[in-house]
């Protein structure tokens, strides 16, 4: 396995933010790897997704993703690096509301280039189940739908890498359970995912390794040699919260 | 009250562009506006206030030199005049001064005072002695002859020169640059200026209550009846004058306020659109307004007022701006009459424009603000921003269909997702682009009318002859030239008519004048004797048609015309005739043409052509180019044309500005989601502007039916108020090219004011808005 994400002594303070959200990160991803990151809320988790998505610049450090320097990326090269290299899912789905399913799931592919990817589209979204509501608009699908016509928005270009920020944040157990049996597959099938939540029930049900954060900095990664968890450890970090 | 100002003005500083966009086109409608009604409302008065004040007269009838003055004194009291001026000699005078040479009508006359036709002397002082002269004003400033220049009088053999040694304005008259001009010498003066056969007598007359055309009529009828027969050599009447004298503030406030009532339509679809947009996108906090204590009243109160205030202090602006404006116009009108300058506007109108602006502003401001007023808190606050509609879908996949890049296909789509926004940006757009068509149509349309009526490119020389001069022996001296190609001369006379009071000017034409430009709009030039043409100002008074016959009488002689073509012509408002010189009976007194038009063969040397021919007769042949160039009240109408359009058009590119800038704000959400999955920032770029060339295209598209309608209208407007049809020609000014040009050009434009909002949008912090969920 060859690594795809480095990220080197990280720091980034907001503008006007009193202390920084993340205070000197670094840490390895390798191809094919299913990362969670956990933390508590502030801990700075989507801070970090972003910086690895090229949403976002760091303070300081660098972010090396798949051998580009996102440092040295315009805002052009971010946007085309974002487009060609990465699938991102968030809590609120963020579906443009007066496109179709299919027309949001199809955004990246036409950005990219004029063939038409109509087909290769709809075949992405039969195998997430949501074929038949291809032609439906956001308001009318449920949210589970929506999440999943997200998921399959951000896989339509074949990503190098799959960030997923709270993916079940906004769904029901039952739709939740849904994505995440979908990222599981997807995982088998090669594809390197990397997992916001606060959920240590999803992070260790699902990832094989597990970041965790607080205030800014990593204060755990466990690498599970199984998917059986080991709940111990990370229920240990999560008592260590300071009460806030 | 103080919480929904304090609350109006922080949202105001909050919206500033759009804040700045109401500011400056309600200025612009409101400056026009103000122009237009101001031009209206005091150009009226300063004419009948001079027209009094010059106790102007009523109608002025030329008769016969051999008119026996002693019966002329009698004619008041035949028409019942209150008061009469003259007989006053008169003859035309030929005169050079600084190269030139020139006409006018003089009269003998030993006071500028009387009864009757007070003369304005504007500057130096009415004759002394029997060399000196006084010119009107107008002909002084057209031809730049100054009081104490000397002219050469060449009308008469014994040459002598003349001192002009005043300037008057003359209420009975027309400006220089519209009608031949009167001159006024001491009465003994006259006798040896005068041509033989050359002289009339002139009386005016004037009637203790204005008198009606048909009044005016009847009475150049009784005198006609009194007097031996042919005595009535040419009469002419204040209405004509007073025509005149407006015609040129008549066209240009009809046009003023025709595109006032546009700038001020597009500005409250401007101000419409905005206040909806605000109340849209800011539905979460109209939710907290309620929820904390405002009123509805209150509500609509604090989104109105955002537009209210930056448009009131428009019209404060605007209103004594368009007043200033309308200035310069005002000025030229009463220079014009010979009154002092004086800045004429009413407070009472500008008070009642502030008011009236205020009013349509506070509706077009109130009316969609009432959503907000009525919206229920908790829907409010839970859905944060209206709905926007799914429409544009369709649009969408046909620009998918075609392969279009994606942010044109998404840009494409947005254009019509809010479709009153869109309908009222339509409007705004539509408007400037139909204003744009009128103003480069209507100066071509002006350009052609001009240069029919000027011979441009038809001949290039214009000669007149001295009465010492015989006209054979000009005939011999210009067909003696190698580059004279052809020669039409000009005779004129003024023929009577039934049914038209004042004896008809008409151009009597020898050679071969079918070749010049003249305009026919219907039937065809002349081709023999007693054939005439007219414009349909003179058919339509005598409800003569084409082929009809019917009786003129020249000189006291019949003339049997038959009408044979309707023809273009603006002087005394369409009553003129056309005709051969065969038409003339052989023995009319001084009939022979003193005027020629010369064509010269292609090649040939203007200057060293006019040069030659006059130096054939130094003193006795004018010979100068022929001035094809427009006339004032032209190019006045043409640039209040252009600033129209530049008014309009801004305004239309605020419109599409406005509605880019509430439409990118509106999808900020879904313009950082596009980010984040990898749109450029040109493409989010290209996306706005995709919607703003749609936007543009369709207006500009629907725009150009209506701006070519208009200019249609506006030509029959001037055409009908010069007396005349418009001919067909004249409406056809547009090449295909610029038929597509024109509406592409407002897509550029409109792609350029999507720029800023478009990058704003690019700019568009991804991290911020998606993480403000
Ligand atoms: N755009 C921003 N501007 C200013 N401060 C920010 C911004 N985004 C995040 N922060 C701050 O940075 C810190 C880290 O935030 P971040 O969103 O990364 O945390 P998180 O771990 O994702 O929290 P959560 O679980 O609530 O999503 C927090 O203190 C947050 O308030
Ligand atoms: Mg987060």
């Amino acid at each position: 396995m060859s690594e795809l994400v480095r990220l080197t002594d990280i720091t980034k303070v907001y503008q006007g933010g009193v202390t920084g959200a993340l205070n000197g990160v670094s840490l390895a991803i390798e191809e094919g790897e299913f990362t969670a990151i956990m933390g508590p809320s502030g801990s700075g988790k989507s801070t970090l997704l972003n910086l690895v998505a090229g949403l976002d610049r760091p303070s300081s450090g660098s972010v090396t993703v798949a051998g580009s320097d996102l440092g040295r990326l315009s805002e052009t090269g971010l946007a085309r690096f974002r487009r060609d290299r990465i699938g991102f899912v968030f809590q609120f789905f963020h579906l443009l509301p007066n496109l179709t399913a299919l027309e949001n799931v199809l955004i990246p592919a036409r950005l990219k280039s004029r063939v038409s990817a109509e087909s290769a589209g709809r075949a992405l979204m039969s195998r997430l189940g949501i074929g038949e509501v291809a032609d439906r608009y956001p308001s009318r699908l449920s949210g589970g739908q929506q999440q999943r016509v997200a998921v399959a928005r951000a896989l339509i270009n074949q990503p190098t890498l799959l960030l997923a920020d709270e993916p079940t944040g906004a769904l029901d157990t039952k739709s939740g359970d849904q994505v995440m049996a979908l990222f599981a597959e997807l995982h088998q099938e090669g594809q390197t995912i990397v997992l916001v939540t606060h959920d240590p029930k999803l992070a260790t049900r699902y990832a094989a390794r597990v970041i965790s954060m607080l205030d800014g900095r990593v204060i755990d990664d466990a690498r599970l040699e199984t998917t059986e968890r080991k709940p111990a450890d990370v229920i240990r970090v999560r008592s260590e919260e300071p009460s806030r | 009250m103080t919480a929904i100002l304090v609350k109006a003005l922080a949202d105001l500083r909050r919206r500033r562009v759009q804040a700045a966009v109401i500011f400056l086109t309600v200025l612009l409608a409101m400056a026009t506006g103000t122009m237009a009604l101001t031009l209206m409302s005091q150009t009226r008065d300063p004419y009948q206030a001079a027209f009094e004040a010059q106790k102007g007269a009523h109608l002025q009838v030329e008769f016969k030199a051999s008119t026996d003055p002693q019966l002329l004194a009698t004619t008041p009291a035949i028409i019942g005049a209150s008061a009469a001026g003259g007989p006053y000699p008169a003859t035309s005078l030929q005169f050079k001064h600084g190269g030139q040479s020139f006409y006018v009508q003089t009269f003998g006359r030993d006071s500028a005072g009387g009864d009757v036709e007070v003369l304005n002397v504007t500057a130096g002082h009415w004759p002394r002695a029997n060399d000196e002269i006084v010119l009107t004003r107008s002909f002084a400033e057209l031809n730049n002859v100054s009081i104490g220049d000397t002219i050469k009088v060449v009308s008469v053999p014994a040459q002598s020169t003349l001192k002009v040694v005043g300037e008057v304005v003359d209420i009975d008259e027309g400006s220089a640059d519209l009608s031949s001009q009167h001159a006024w010498v001491l009465k003994g003066a006259v006798p040896a200026l005068t041509t033989p056969g050359l002289s009339t007598y002139l009386m005016d007359y004037r009637f203790p209550a204005d008198p009606t055309s048909s009044q005016l009529q009847g009475y150049v009828d009784r005198l006609r009846a009194s007097l031996p027969p042919g005595s009535i050599t040419a009469s002419i009447n204040y209405l004509l004058i007073r025509s005149i004298f407006n015609i040129t503030n008549q066209i240009i406030t009809g046009v003023l306020s025709a595109f006032s009532v546009f700038a001020l339509a597009a500005t409250i679809a401007i101000m419409a659109t905005l206040v909806t947009g605000i109340v849209i996108s800011a539905f979460r906090e109209i939710g907290i307004m309620k929820a904390v204590g405002f009123t509805p009243a209150g509500v609509i109160g604090v989104f109105a007022l955002q537009v209210i205030i930056p448009a009131l202090a428009a019209c404060l602006i605007g209103i004594p701006a368009g007043t200033i404006l309308s200035q310069p116009l005002l000025a030229n009108s009463s220079h014009a009459l010979g009154l002092p300058y004086m800045p004429s506007f009413s407070l009472g109108l500008d008070l009642l424009l502030l008011v009236g602006g205020l009013v349509v502003v506070s509706l077009a401001a109130t009316l969609p603000a009432l959503r907000a007023g009525l919206l229920k808190p908790i829907t409010a606050i839970t859905i944060a921003t209206a709905p926007r509609g799914r429409s544009g879908g369709w649009l969408r996949r046909q620009a998918a269909r075609l392969r279009l890049p994606q942010p044109i296909v998404l840009g494409i789509g947005d254009a019509f997702a809010r479709p009153l926004r869109a309908a009222l940006t339509l409007v705004t757009v539509l408007l400037g682009v139909a204003t744009v068509v009128v103003a480069i149509g209507l100066p071509r349309s002006f350009q052609l009318i001009n240069n029919s009526e000027t011979g441009a490119g038809n001949y290039q020389v214009v000669i007149n002859r001295s009465n010492a001069l015989p006209d054979a022996e000009v005939m011999r001296i210009l067909n003696a030239q190698p580059e004279t190609a052809r020669v039409v001369a000009l005779d004129g006379e003024n023929i009577a008519v039934p049914g038209i009071s004042d004896p008809v000017n008409s151009r009597i034409f020898r050679g071969d004048s079918s070749k010049l430009a003249y305009m026919v709009i219907a039937g065809r030039w002349f081709s023999g004797p007693g054939e005439v043409l007219a414009p349909a100002g003179f058919l339509h008074d005598t409800h003569l048609k084409i082929g009809d016959t019917f009786t003129g009488s020249l000189d006291g002689q019949a003339l049997q015309l038959r009408v044979v073509g309707e023809v273009y012509d603006i002087s005394n408002l369409g009553h003129e005739l056309f005709m051969d010189y065969a038409t003339l009976p052989p023995n009319t007194p001084n009939s022979d043409p003193s005027t020629y038009w010369v064509t010269l063969r292609p090649g040939s040397d203007l200057n060293a052509y006019i040069q030659r021919v006059a130096g054939t007769q130094p003193d006795l042949l004018d010979v100068h180019p022929n001035n094809t160039s427009l006339i004032g009240p032209v190019k006045i109408i043409d640039s209040v044309l252009l600033v129209l359009a530049v008014v309009l058009f801004l305004i239309g590119v605020g419109g599409i500005f406005n509605t880019l800038l509430l439409n990118t704000r509106e999808r900020i959400q879904d313009t950082a989601t596009l980010k984040a999955v990898g749109m450029s920032p040109r493409q989010v770029i290209v996306m706005v502007a995709a919607s703003a060339g749609l936007l543009a295209l369709v207006a500009g598209l629907m725009a150009m039916p209506v701006g070519l309608y208009l200019h249609h209208l506006l030509n029959d407007v001037v055409s009908t108020s010069t007396g005349n049809d418009t001919p067909p020609s004249v409406y056809d000014v547009f090449n295909l090219f610029e038929l597509m040009a024109i509406p592409l050009l407002g897509v550029a434009v409109a792609i350029v004011a999507s720029l800023l909002p478009g990058r704003w949008a690019a700019r568009t912090n991804v991290i911020e808005v998606l993480h403000a969920e």
